[in-house]
């Protein structure tokens, strides 16, 4: 019995042993970028986008067959918990050496001395990036990091087969929110909602509680929905880093879009978009929605996923025409790196353009750096997919993304009151007044 | 310790339940009468009550059983169905391809089953190995760790006089009213500050040098332990470790075994300091990996249901195993 | 002689303390200190903190999104400790009756409380989904569960009832089991029908159970985490499932405040001793009367 039990006793202590030894260690080790064994030094990269993560895991095999000694990796965090992570790693020290940034979150890295600044040591390269980039990411006078991703416009991807068969016409649509005799957009779309019925939405027996086809991705999408009908209304959302969203012209986009959804019911209920922004895009690839408005970000999903045809089509026109919020991402070195000079060479190699056009090469993204676009542009072109009007929609009137430097905190209040805004229960007017108080309280702290 | 003792709602967290009523280094039992173990409770057939009652007029006496009979069946086998369809649905949903799951209503099998999920779960830069490797380990080290520590405190609360000792182990039971909540700022700014924020000790030190629960339970079992036997020893010229390590610990495997499984469940479960201490993939645990599958494939239910149940997997195949011990660990730590 | 033996047991004493005691200090007391000194600063992770007083608590108790998880904090456990006592009672007594295949059925009751909060949380996140969920499609409803600000945190309460009942049913059927079988045959010559002998006899004897049951239920509730923040990750609609525990989260490591959060654990602290003395004394004294 004792001697049993002695046995067990000796198994115990090995098994803590073991544990000891097997102790610090994971399988997807892959954040050592402090691992500088043999004058091997690790660059970490993180990143949100899966497709660019591909990429760039290619482009950066090229860049360490040029660079021996420095291994790239890169490391994905989902966006929608991206901004939360990073600024705990920021503060903790364990960020990556690299990290992509957009224009909306960099402000409070940059004033705080987290970011390395883009220096002389880039001018070479600098006048080959998008200019609207190099703007969005400066201030104080110094650039805060490499462009990378610029997204183009926004327009409408239309599913072929849907729209013909509905016999609308989706390359010249207009909508009007106070003319409804100029309003082709609703009448196209309530055309493309189809309820188990067959039967569509402009039809008086249209069963709304039974649909099988919605005709647009009305949702809470501050970059391919609301950002665009606001500055086609000519409203606006942020004055400087105030909020002002609550003036007419905007409510009178948000109502436009919030009756989409809740009073013609061409799109799905917020209630499954609000808290799942690819509910609609996997909607779209499903066959299940006629007209999906996005940007270039979801053209590598869309033609990989779809399984009809499909094009794409200019956004509608409202009021003042078609106004596109533009974007662009940024790569920024991590002020704190143990690798000054690898993550600076690991930077260099992302704003130039052979580093670049691996982003452009399998049609992911369009990268920032302007000589390395050929290679996007081929690859749709190979593929026989028009995707020009992305471009055409950033060559026009444009409305910037919004900024602050405590821009997260001010979402966070926004949020909630939209959500109920876009599910029908709070009155627009009223709820995009209370959003954008709780808003500017956010960002002035 | 176990400051952020993971507490998955209804582990036997036991609040001010134990330090109050017990008071500084009361002798006491448990704050109250300790009912018999489950395990050892109410085996099919023995009970008292309602069986012997049909004695008076046999035929309406045994129908009126019946018909309870009928009824109690009807509604424990309802809790059944209820209790287990969640987690025959999702695991179904886990073994359908996304087309299947988008055009077929929700409860249908998956015909024909596919893996799909799991391949893709396994492969490339998801790879799911990785969380269950490191979760193993924090398991692995808690329970080692935890265990170890927790005994020698509880011997020297139990065996062994020292000044101070009430008052220390008065200090012991109040920490566990300190909810894992409040701890959880402070201690993510002691990590962060100390540059230990996702690392393998980030996630282990806050548990691994023992539990007050653990410590309490143990204290109890040690005390329970007669006298004599170790008296006995120490006549023998058996030193204090020689003790534990021979008389005291074996005698006290039921203890320790229930200690383990609850150690192992929590751990296992624990999602709050990981998601909040780790970041990326190195140090991701089953949850964080299965929350943040989630939120990035938002939607895409067959892949996340194929996450949940690789994450509940281990701990059921484990219950299956030793369900019956679970059972009454859960009695034990309720009521000691 | 018999000093220096007592010293080296003392020293033995401390030695095996010795690490356990470290935890203690650095992992509780010493968090303790910090959360209180991060009360008085304002810190937001990037820019240095800075001293502000009492400024955090007079924020907090002024923010109706903290009042509100005060609130819906309190209904949560509202909602889930009465109903979730009940049925596990209930389930307890249906078992205790010993009909063949009970054994097996108390096993099953407990498997959702041995799964991860968190996963859970997803599973059921997945089956009150408006579009492709289950729930929707056995009830052939459209409802949105999750975002309807009155469906939403009963349906989290459901969830959480769900994954404890088996557990609390296990404590009730050993408290049963513990009823001196002479109590229930001298009820029964008193001619008491089951029914009386549940409630006269039965119950109170129950009351160590309910006591413990209801503890634990309660603080575990005060915290609940896990399962809410995989159902509904941004407090829910209009906030209705926004407890303490995930207010204090998003506080912290969404908006940044650190200051501001430890205010907020600060209060839950100061919330879940008041509740644990209260029910002290009340079960005691029941308890102390029961007994005697």
């Amino acid at each position: 019995m004792r001697h049993l039990w002695r046995r067990g006793a000796a198994a115990a202590a090995g098994v803590a042993a073991m544990a000891l030894a097997v102790t610090a260690c994971s399988p997807a080790a892959e954040n050592n970028s402090s691992s500088s064994n043999s004058g091997n030094t690790t660059v970490t990269v993180r990143l949100w986008d899966e497709q660019v993560q591909k990429a760039y895991d290619t482009s950066f095999k090229q860049f360490e067959s040029e660079n021996p000694g420095i291994t790239v990796k890169t490391v994905l965090e989902p966006y929608s918990t991206y901004f939360d992570k990073l600024r705990t790693d920021v503060s903790g020290g364990n960020a990556d050496d690299i990290f992509w940034v957009s224009s909306s979150y960099f402000a409070p890295y940059a004033d705080n001395g987290n970011l390395m600044e883009i220096g002389s040591a880039f001018d070479a390269a600098k006048s080959g990036w998008v200019p609207a980039a190099v703007d969005q990411y400066t201030r104080n006078g110094k650039l805060w990091g490499v462009p990378q991703l610029t997204d183009g416009g926004i327009a409408d991807y239309y599913n072929k087969d849907l729209v013909a068969k509905a016999g609308v016409d989706v390359s010249n649509l207009e909508w009007n929110p106070t003319d409804p005799s100029k309003d082709t957009f609703l009448k196209a779309a309530q055309k493309l909602t189809l309820d188990a019925n067959g039967k569509t939405a402009d039809d008086p027996a249209f069963d709304a509680n039974n649909i099988v086809q919605y005709g647009f991705n009305a949702s809470q999408d501050l970059q391919a929905i609301y950002y665009n009908f606001i500055g086609s209304n000519g409203g606006a959302f942020q004055d400087g880093e105030k909020f002002v969203f609550a003036n007419d012209q905007s409510v009178q986009a948000f109502q436009y879009i919030v009756d989409l959804i809740n009073k013609y019911h061409v799109a799905p209920s917020a209630a499954d978009t609000n808290d799942n922004g690819d509910f609609l895009r996997d909607q779209f690839i499903q066959g299940k929605v006629a007209l999906f408005q996005s940007g270039t970000y979801n053209l590598k999903n869309v033609a990989d996923g779809a399984k009809f045809d499909w094009a794409v089509a200019p956004m509608p026109a409202g009021p003042k025409g078609r106004v596109s919020v533009v974007n662009n991402i940024i790569a920024a070195g991590n002020a704190k790196t143990a690798h000054q000079d690898a993550t600076q060479k690991v930077l260099q190699w992302l704003g130039s353009k052979d580093g670049a056009e691996f982003i452009g090469a399998e049609g992911a993204a369009v990268p920032a750096v302007t000589d390395a676009q050929g290679p996007y542009e081929k690859f749709w072109q190979n593929k026989n997919i028009d995707v020009s009007q992305f471009a055409k929609a950033a060559e026009g009137t444009t409305i910037s993304a919004p900024v602050g430097s405590n821009y997260g905190a001010a979402a966070n209040a926004w949020k909630p009151i939209f959500n109920e805004i876009f599910l029908g229960r709070t009155p627009v007017k009223e709820g995009l007044k209370q959003a954008q108080d709780a808003a500017n309280a956010a960002m002035g702290k | 310790m176990t400051f952020p003792e993971p507490s998955g709602p209804g582990l036997p967290e036991p609040g001010g339940l134990v330090p109050v009523s017990t008071g500084p280094g009361a002798a006491g039992p448990g704050p109250v009468a300790p009912p018999p173990a489950v395990g050892s409770a109410p085996a099919p057939g023995t009970t008292s009550g309602s069986t012997t009652t049909a004695a008076r007029t046999p035929s309406s006496g045994r129908s009126a059983r019946l018909l309870l009979n009928v009824l109690t069946y009807a509604i424990l086998a309802g809790g059944l169905v209820l209790t287990l369809a969640p987690f025959v649905l999702s695991v179904m949903t886990a073994f359908k391809s996304p087309g299947q799951f988008a055009s077929q209503p929700a409860l249908t099998v998956p015909a024909p089953a596919t893996i799909e999920n799991f391949l893709q779960l396994f492969s490339g830069d998801r790879n799911f190995w990785a969380p269950i490797v490191v979760t193993a380990q924090v398991v692995l080290v808690a329970v080692v760790g935890q265990l170890g520590f927790s005994v020698l405190a509880a011997y020297a609360f139990a065996r062994i006089q020292f000044p101070l000792r009430d008052a220390l182990f008065w200090v012991y039971l109040a920490t566990m009213m300190v909810p894992q909540v409040v701890t959880i700022i402070p201690l993510y700014t002691l990590f962060s500050q100390l540059g230990l924020r996702n690392t393998f000790w980030a996630l282990v030190l806050p548990f691994v040098f023992g539990s007050p629960y653990a410590i309490f339970l143990l204290r109890e079992y040690f005390r329970s332990i007669p006298e004599d036997l170790i008296s006995a020893a120490r006549l023998d010229g058996a030193g204090t470790l020689r003790i534990l390590f021979s008389i005291v610990l074996p005698l006290s495997r039921p203890i320790l075994a229930t200690l383990t499984i609850i150690t192992v469940v929590s751990h296992w479960n624990n999602f709050l300091w990981p998601l909040i201490i780790t970041s990326g993939r190195t140090w991701q645990t089953v949850t964080v990996a299965t929350a943040g599958l989630q939120s990035q494939y938002n939607g895409n239910w067959t892949l996340v249901m194929a996450a949940t149940t690789i994450a509940m997997a281990p701990l059921l195949v484990l219950f299956a195993i030793f369900q019956r011990n679970i059972i009454s660990s859960i009695a034990i730590t309720g009521f000691k | 002689m018999a000093s220096k033996l007592a010293r080296r047991e003392a020293g033995i004493g401390y030695l095996l303390l010795a690490p356990s005691l470290f935890g203690i200090l650095a992992f509780l007391v010493l968090p303790i200190l910090v959360v209180i000194w991060l009360s008085l600063n304002s810190w937001d992770l990037l820019s240095p903190a800075r001293y502000v007083g009492l400024d955090n608590f007079a924020h907090v108790f002024a923010d109706r999104a903290f009042l509100r998880s005060l609130g819906v904090t309190l209904l949560f456990v509202l909602l889930v400790i009465p109903v979730q006592t009940a049925l596990g009672l209930f389930a307890a007594t249906l078992l205790s009756r010993g009909l063949p295949g009970s054994a097996f059925l108390r096993v099953i009751y407990v498997i959702p409380w041995i799964c991860a909060p968190l996963a859970l949380g997803v599973v059921w996140k997945w089956i009150f989904a408006p579009t492709g969920g289950a729930l929707n499609a056995v009830l052939g409803a459209n409802t949105a569960w999750l975002s309807d600000p009155v469906l939403a945190l009963p349906a989290v309460a459901a969830v959480s009832i769900w994954s404890q009942v088996g557990y609390v049913t296990l404590f009730f059927m050993a408290g049963l089991a513990a009823v001196p079988d002479q109590l229930l045959d001298a009820a029964r010559i008193d001619g008491a029908n089951a029914w009386q002998t549940f409630w006269q006899v039965k119950l109170p004897l129950l009351r160590p159970t309910m006591f413990f049951v209801l503890v634990t239920g309660v603080i575990s509730s005060f915290q609940a985490f896990d399962t809410i923040y995989a159902l509904t990750p941004n407090g829910g609609p209009q906030g209705s499932t926004d407890v303490i525990a995930t207010r204090i989260y998003a506080e912290a490591f969404q908006t940044f405040n650190l200051g501001r959060a430890s205010v907020m654990a600060l209060v839950l602290f100061a919330v879940l001793v008041l509740v644990t003395l209260a029910q002290q004394f009340y079960f005691r004294k029941r308890i102390t009367y029961d007994l005697s």
